[in-house]
């Protein structure tokens, strides 16, 4: 069981019962997260995936998507589908649960070549900041950021994306 | 025939959202394999005190500028986009996806126009802003 499972909360301890030790998520632990890499994996951008993607955003209307044709630029985030873990072990990692009410803070895209309906990608990627601040109103939180780079089917780059993700510590 | 530049300072036009349709938040919440009730279940939005209108995915609303984009500049022209998530959306929202010309350059044999990005809640808060990097093509 990961040294992390301990922050989450136990909705069923009653009053009269002690809360359970509460491990505090340190600096350190912020540290030592900066450079893990995530397990990775493939997906391809399949057409009725790419037809409901633009169903969902109001994209391109039009046609069933062919094979071989421009897949929406959002897929570049949604190559967080193959980056080898689910998003409630992506929290474990950074010390936290869904419950604890993590927060998108920025985003980034950037192509090289577009991405292709049909085409098949391999995705790597890797923790790469982590800090701790302190907010007047919002008391402590930590950002941690992630970057996924996704290659295409000859093994060049063909897009990377960065997100971080705002984590509340509401134990410290 | 070839489409002339944009110019430094020339409005993008404007990518409306006329109303955030809850369902499409369940499809979301699917292609995304994302478990958070709050996009998706009212009896969970109210117990937590969130109201009783869902929220939509920080994806989506990324998804809503990036339409603007390739709406004006076409299929596969973007290059770049950085934005912060700074308000959240919720269903029946009426969403504005604006953008202005702030750079034209070469780059590597290509025209890049570099733009600032917002997405507006009407009535409300800018949920989404940034910046972006389009390849500009002349036909």
């Amino acid at each position: 069981m990961s040294e992390f499972t301990s922050l989450r909360r136990q909705k069923d301890a009653s009053p009269q019962e002690p809360r359970p030790e509460v491990h505090p998520f340190t600096e350190g632990h912020l540290r030592d997260l900066v450079g893990r890499e995530f397990p990775g994996g493939q997906f391809t951008i399949v057409p009725h995936r790419q037809w409901l993607l633009n169903d969902v955003v109001l994209g391109r209307p039009g046609a069933f998507p062919e094979q071989g044709s421009l897949a929406h630029p959002l897929n570049v985030y949604l190559s967080t589908s193959a980056m080898g873990i689910t998003w409630d072990e992506l929290f474990e990692w950074c010390g936290a649960t869904a419950e604890d009410g993590p927060m998108f803070g920025e985003h980034e895209t950037e192509v090289v070549t577009p991405m292709l309906v049909g085409s098949a990608y391999t995705v790597t990627g890797r923790i790469v900041s982590a800090e701790r601040k302190v907010g007047r109103r919002a008391g402590v939180f930590d950002i941690i950021a992630y970057t996924l780079d996704i290659a295409d089917e000859s093994g060049e780059r063909a897009a990377s994306t960065t997100n971080s993700i705002v984590f509340p510590r509401r134990s410290l | 025939m070839s489409r002339r530049l944009p110019n430094v300072d020339e409005t993008i036009p404007t990518w409306i959202n006329e109303s955030v349709d809850p369902e499409r938040m369940k499809t979301m919440a699917a292609l995304l394999d994302d478990s958070n009730p709050i996009h998706f279940d009212l009896i969970t939005l109210r117990n937590l005190g969130m109201g009783d209108r869902q929220v939509n995915q920080g994806p989506s609303n990324l998804g809503y500028i990036l339409n603007m984009l390739e709406e004006w500049a076409g299929s596969g022209s973007v290059r770049k986009v950085k934005v912060r998530f700074n308000s959240n959306v919720h269903a029946g929202d009426r969403l504005l996806a604006r953008g202005t010309v702030t750079g034209v350059r070469e780059e590597g044999g290509s025209q890049l126009i570099d733009c600032d990005v917002n997405l507006q809640i009407e009535g409300g808060d800018v949920a989404l802003d940034g910046t972006a990097t389009v390849v500009w093509k002349e036909h």
